[in-house]
């Protein structure tokens, strides 16, 4: 039986409409067959979001849906129906979440799953998996889940983007690794072709990447509202409001979502109105996926005086100036030269400073133009791609900036065996003393 | 005319209590029970007695430790983070990562001149406090307190690959009827607890001087498989289960005073020192 908990407050309205969104994209799938529309299994920053938008395919996100689950406190029974098929608790819990979740729904014909939370996800007629250099679930869970689906076709395409080394000029090489990922993504248009039977309508999808360059610039313009003093919107709202860029990229619903975020920040600034009153600590959440079930440890920061008003997770674009991407033709081109320079814009400035790492650069650019005080990185167990190397950023980041205090929390994305609240609770009680006595040091 | 203060730490298997004027005038430790409150006003009781003074001569009381805020009397709640290593910078100035193993849990703390420079914790598994020690004297049947002088006569410290607390207490016991010397044992059971314990420190960057404090403290065996992981000496406080109640009674001397030269009061709990219910 789940255990519901009451939903974390939000502190601006816009962000109160999120649900809305998610229960959506949910219901869309649900309804596509009625609609005669075609439903995809689909991965966050996949690249692919464009087309399947361009073609009319209903994207069914995983990830959300095991947040949902998560959220509710409500992803055990799924959890624990992947295990009894022998995958490890320690494997990425979106996956054994939503493979726990295809098993029971075939196991009851393939159709709506009854207590499935928010109703869950339709069953899909392909899986777009896109593995990149995230980690290796994204190449294995689209593989995993067909071994429940043996009728659902499977495409897996990698956008990679060169490595950061110090010492090698990555401009040099970003044209072979977007040539790659643009191959990639071709071959994903003609898979998707091959089983909807439709040809890409070539101007439509450019029409689309147009739409979502806009999406990104409005993003990225909402987000660096919360610069002002006090911050208007802290993480705990960004975890809410990353869900058009990140689940409904290419839709007019997702820009208009940011410019009525957009106004609202401006009101509140006008309004001085801020997340914790007074604000006496500003945070960055530097690394890690958040735990779902926990989202209120946010207004325990708050109720402390510490905000958060930035982000690294979720903010996955950038400006598009910012970019300098070379002028195409070619949608799918864009979409991989705007995909790897999102990655490879840090570099040169990582490169000046010796011993940094571009993803510890860009932490200290937001503390820079933030003005944080302080930092915090998630270690979610499961996920390897944000937990392996946060130890490390850390470190090099207190080695090539400043002693600046840092929290480690420590739990998971889905699976709440992980946390204890009075255990989190104290981690972040010693930790805003340790901010304290910093910003004290530091005035 | 001497101000005095209080510290009062709340941990998960002991009260401390310490009363500070000029310097330490009273320190009392006793077990915590389940009613932490009953407890702590008992424990404070029995300080101020050692201390010759009366609650009200008390200026200003900061409660830390997990039970901190079941202690109504206290003017205000500290993280034991923060106390740790104030405490330990008074006694030992020259430390800059402070190893604390407590009964339920452990925690690394890099401090600079006192102040809490960065932290961490492992209150997710037993294997890495001195709960496990504890359950395996149990299952071995040897006293705690003899348990680290035992360990020092091993000649070859028996391995522990158990993780899980449960798992290893099957390990020990099996180990033990298949001949294994008791030292041997204990020793590994040490080293075992220490591995743990060290690989959390590491993420501190550990620098010298490395002291270690809390119950841990107080077991030989562990602190010698402690300076093998981390490849240092270690320093012991002379009473190192008191540092985080001196910590507090020190940071609540340093409240006091700052309010006081501003021409200030700090606000008091409206809790006297009268027995408290537990769930009221
Ligand atoms: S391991 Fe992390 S990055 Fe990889 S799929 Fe899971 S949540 Fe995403």
């Amino acid at each position: 039986m789940a255990e519901e908990k009451k939903g974390r407050a939000v502190a601006t309205k816009t962000a109160a409409s999120i649900p809305k969104f998610v229960r959506g994209n949910l219901a869309a799938t649900l309804k596509a067959k009625e609609e005669g529309k075609k439903v995809a299994y689909a991965y966050i920053a996949d690249g692919q979001d464009e087309i399947m938008r361009a073609m009319d395919i209903v994207p069914a996100w995983g990830e959300s849906f095991a947040g949902v689950c998560a959220a509710k406190r409500d992803a055990e029974k799924y959890l624990q129906k992947a295990e009894s098929d022998n995958f490890s608790r320690s494997l990425c819990t979106y996956a054994t979440c939503t493979i726990g979740f295809d098993m029971v729904r075939e196991e009851l014909g393939g159709g709506a799953v009854p207590d499935a939370p928010w109703g869950g996800m339709g069953r899909p007629d392909m899986i777009l998996g896109s593995a990149q250099l995230l980690c290796d679930p994204r190449f294995k869970w689209p593989q995993a889940t067909q071994h429940y689906l043996r009728d659902v076709p499977v495409f897996v395409g990698s956008m990679y983007y060169p490595p950061f080394d110090p010492k090698m000029d990555h401009h040099e090489q970003e044209k072979f690794y977007v040539k790659y990922a643009t191959e990639e993504l071709r071959e994903c248009v003609k898979f998707c072709e091959k089983h909807t039977g439709k040809k890409m309508d070539w101007d439509r999808l450019a029409q689309i990447v147009e739409l979502s360059d806009r999406t990104w610039d409005l993003f990225i313009d909402t987000y660096e509202l919360r610069k002002a003093f006090p911050t208007p919107m802290d993480t705990g709202d960004a975890m809410n409001t990353m869900v058009p860029l990140t689940f409904n990229l290419g839709t007019q619903e997702a820009y208009d979502f940011y410019k009525q975020l957009y106004d609202e920040l401006q009101q509140k600034i006008a309004n001085g109105e801020g997340v914790a009153d007074p604000e006496k600590y500003r945070l960055i959440w530097a690394a890690g996926l958040p735990s779902w079930f926990a989202l209120g440890d946010f207004q325990y920061f708050n109720s402390k005086g510490a905000v958060f008003p930035v982000e690294v997770t979720y903010r996955g674009c950038e400006k598009i100036e910012r970019l300098e991407l070379p002028k195409t033709n070619d949608p799918l081109e864009h979409i991989a030269w705007r995909w790897v320079r999102y990655w490879t814009h840090w570099y040169d400035k990582a490169r000046k400073r010796p011993g940094s790492l571009p993803k510890v650069e860009r932490i200290i650019e937001y503390i820079e133009e933030y003005k944080c005080d302080g930092v915090v990185f998630h270690s979610a167990f499961s996920c390897r791609s944000w937990h392996a190397g946060i130890i490390h950023q850390a470190e090099t980041l207190k080695k090539v900036y400043r002693e600046i205090p840092i929290l480690i929390l420590e739990g998971d994305i889905v699976d709440i065996s992980s946390y204890n609240e009075a255990d989190t609770h104290n981690r972040i009680d010693a930790f805003i003393e340790a901010v304290d006595s910093y910003k004290k040091r530091m005035n | 005319m001497i101000n005095y203060f209080a510290g009062v730490d709340i941990g998960s298997t002991m009260t401390k209590v310490v009363i500070y004027g000029e310097g330490i005038r009273a320190m009392i430790i006793g077990p915590t029970g389940p009613e932490h409150r009953k407890l702590a006003n008992k424990v404070m009781e029995e300080a101020l007695i050692q201390a010759h003074l009366k609650f009200e001569d008390l200026s200003y009381i900061i409660a830390t430790g997990y039970g901190r805020i079941n202690v109504p009397f206290a003017d205000r709640q500290v993280t034991e983070i923060t106390c740790h290593a104030k405490g330990l910078h008074s006694l030992l100035p020259t430390v800059k990562t402070v190893v604390d193993i407590g009964g339920q849990d452990s925690k690394g703390i890099k401090i600079k001149d006192g102040r809490v420079v960065s932290f961490v914790m492992n209150d997710k598994c037993a294997a890495g406090t001195g709960r496990f020690i504890e359950i395996m004297a149990d299952s071995l049947g040897v006293p705690l307190n003899d348990m680290g002088r035992l360990s020092l006569t091993a000649d070859k410290p028996a391995m522990i690959s158990s993780t899980c607390t449960v798992f290893a207490e099957h390990e020990v016991t099996n180990q033990l009827s298949g001949g294994e010397t008791l030292p041997n044992l204990v020793a590994g059971i040490h080293e075992s607890v220490a591995t743990r314990v060290a690989s959390l420190v590491k993420k501190l960057n550990i620098e010298p001087d490395v002291a270690i404090t809390g119950g841990g403290a107080k077991n030989i065996g562990l602190v010698k498989a402690l300076e093998k992981k981390l490849g240092c000496p270690v320093l012991i406080p002379p009473e190192p289960l008191i540092t985080g109640a001196l910590g507090a009674a020190i940071l609540a001397k340093e409240i006091f005073e700052k309010y006081t030269k501003e021409g200030q009061v700090p606000e008091r709990s409206k809790s006297g020192l009268q027995e408290a219910k537990f769930f009221d």
